[in-house]
């Protein structure tokens, strides 16, 4: 009973596990053989490790899953579907990208998913919307949210203050040199005098220490930080709307 | 003939990737015990793997390469789901649950009870005792799979069966019988 004291779990798991180096095997089975409750401890683990090989022997197939694999087979039929499908999936998307927009129900769904408000209390004719993010989609759902906003309060004679905060990946929506919507923003400053750009700070530094040439749009302002800026617009009554 | 050597070599890496559907599958479900997940996995660890299989030097590592892919896949699957914020602390849902009566027969069962006492092991206990169990892989090779130490997969694998045994133990349908306490009639 002593050794089996003695002897730690560990070292008998090796052993059940086969890990051990001959030498300590060989020990292994001679402390084994001379000490009865060494050996119940070993055909426990024993036990245990054919129990869990037994449960997954089996295990349930996906509903979908065919008996062939995906690589498996001629795979030329499927490819050339694969690639018709493809072809005009693109043909498709291209010839209707300019009045589907990102309207499709997918897309609506996937953005209204990414936003968040948190402006319960806050002032509603105080907005700003933080962009962190380079996917266009969402880039595109930014300006949407701003626009709709800022019209909806020039329809109904309302002062509307609107603020874009870009940080991180999102700051490309203010640079010159690289935003897909500079024509946009461009007239929506004209139209709407309400709305104003903040670049974050910190994020330009980083682009600089990298050797990235920041050329930001006209009339955008630079916080110092883009969370020092929400945080600070957040304790002024701002409300917050991340895309 | 490097050419032709080369292009041998892709088709047998190729025939032994999908000979590892089946291996992948096991382990995957054996983590998440979710027939549809684990095939979204294997999946996406077979797609990545045909992608990369540029990157591996050794075709005799093939097997841990691929499961560490899995790991990897795993881990990037609960990065998008960020409900689920720390993997270890993962619990799945758990089987036991007596409260209809197909769940108690299913409870009687040695491999739904194993399943069940193994669904609500930690995480990583989890990850080791399936890679050692099912797929006997060395201790070495789970630590190189995972990234961790050979320590940790040794205090992990232990502390799994030691957990195992005593839920195994709590769930096992006698201990539960003994448990009831039986009505009486008071007058």
């Amino acid at each position: 009973m002593k050794q089996d004291q003695s002897i730690s779990d560990e070292f008998l798991n090796a052993f059940v596990d086969d890990q051990l180096e001959p030498a300590e095997k060989s020990r292994a089975f001679d402390l084994v053989e001379h000490d009865e409750a060494l050996k119940e401890r070993v055909c426990e683990l024993r036990g245990l490790k054919e129990k869990v090989q037994h449960a997954y022997l089996h295990p349930p197939q996906p509903a979908h899953t065919q008996k062939k694999g995906w690589l498996s087979g001629t795979p030329y039929p499927q490819a050339l579907a694969a690639c018709l499908l493809l072809v005009i999936g693109n043909m498709s998307g291209w010839f209707a990208h300019h009045w589907v927009g990102y309207g499709s129900d997918q897309e609506i769904m996937r953005s209204l998913q990414t936003v968040q408000r948190n402006d319960i209390g806050a002032n509603s004719h105080k907005l700003m919307i933080h962009v962190g993010t380079s996917n266009q989609v969402r880039l595109k759902n930014a300006l949407d949210e701003a626009e709709n906003l800022l019209a909806n309060a020039m329809h109904a004679n309302q002062t509307i203050q609107v603020e874009i905060i870009a940080n991180s990946k999102g700051l490309e929506l203010l640079r010159a040199d690289v935003s897909p919507f500079a024509q946009r923003i461009s007239l929506m400053q004209e139209k709407y005098p309400a709305l104003s750009l903040m670049a974050c700070g910190q994020t330009i530094r980083n682009l600089h220490a990298k050797g990235v040439n920041v050329h930001l749009l006209p009339n955008t302002g630079v916080a110092p930080s883009a969370l020092g800026e929400i945080t600070l617009r957040l304790k002024q009554g701002w409300g917050y709307i991340k895309v | 003939m490097k050419i032709l050597s080369l292009i041998c070599r892709t088709r047998d890496l190729r025939k032994q990737l999908e000979q590892s559907r089946t291996k992948l599958y096991r382990v995957a479900f054996s983590w998440c015990h979710n027939s549809a997940l684990a095939d979204d996995l294997v999946q996406e660890t077979l797609s990545k793997a045909l992608k990369n299989v540029g990157q591996l030097r050794d075709p005799e590592l093939l097997n841990s390469w691929l499961f560490r892919i899995l790991n990897n896949c795993w881990h990037d699957h609960f990065r998008q789901h960020r409900e689920m914020d720390d993997i270890d602390e993962i619990e799945d849902f758990r089987y036991a649950n007596t409260d209809t009566p197909e769940d108690a027969h299913a409870q009687n069962q040695i491999v739904d009870r194993v399943r069940a006492a193994i669904s609500q092991l930690p995480f990583g206990q989890r990850q080791v005792l399936t890679l050692v169990d099912l797929e006997e892989f060395s201790y070495a090779e789970v630590a190189s799979i995972l990234g961790v130490p050979a320590g940790t997969v040794m205090s992990r694998l232990c502390r799994a069966r030691r957990s195992l045994k005593e839920l195994l133990q709590e769930l096992s349908p006698t201990r539960q019988t003994q448990q009831i306490t039986p009505l009486r009639r008071v007058k």
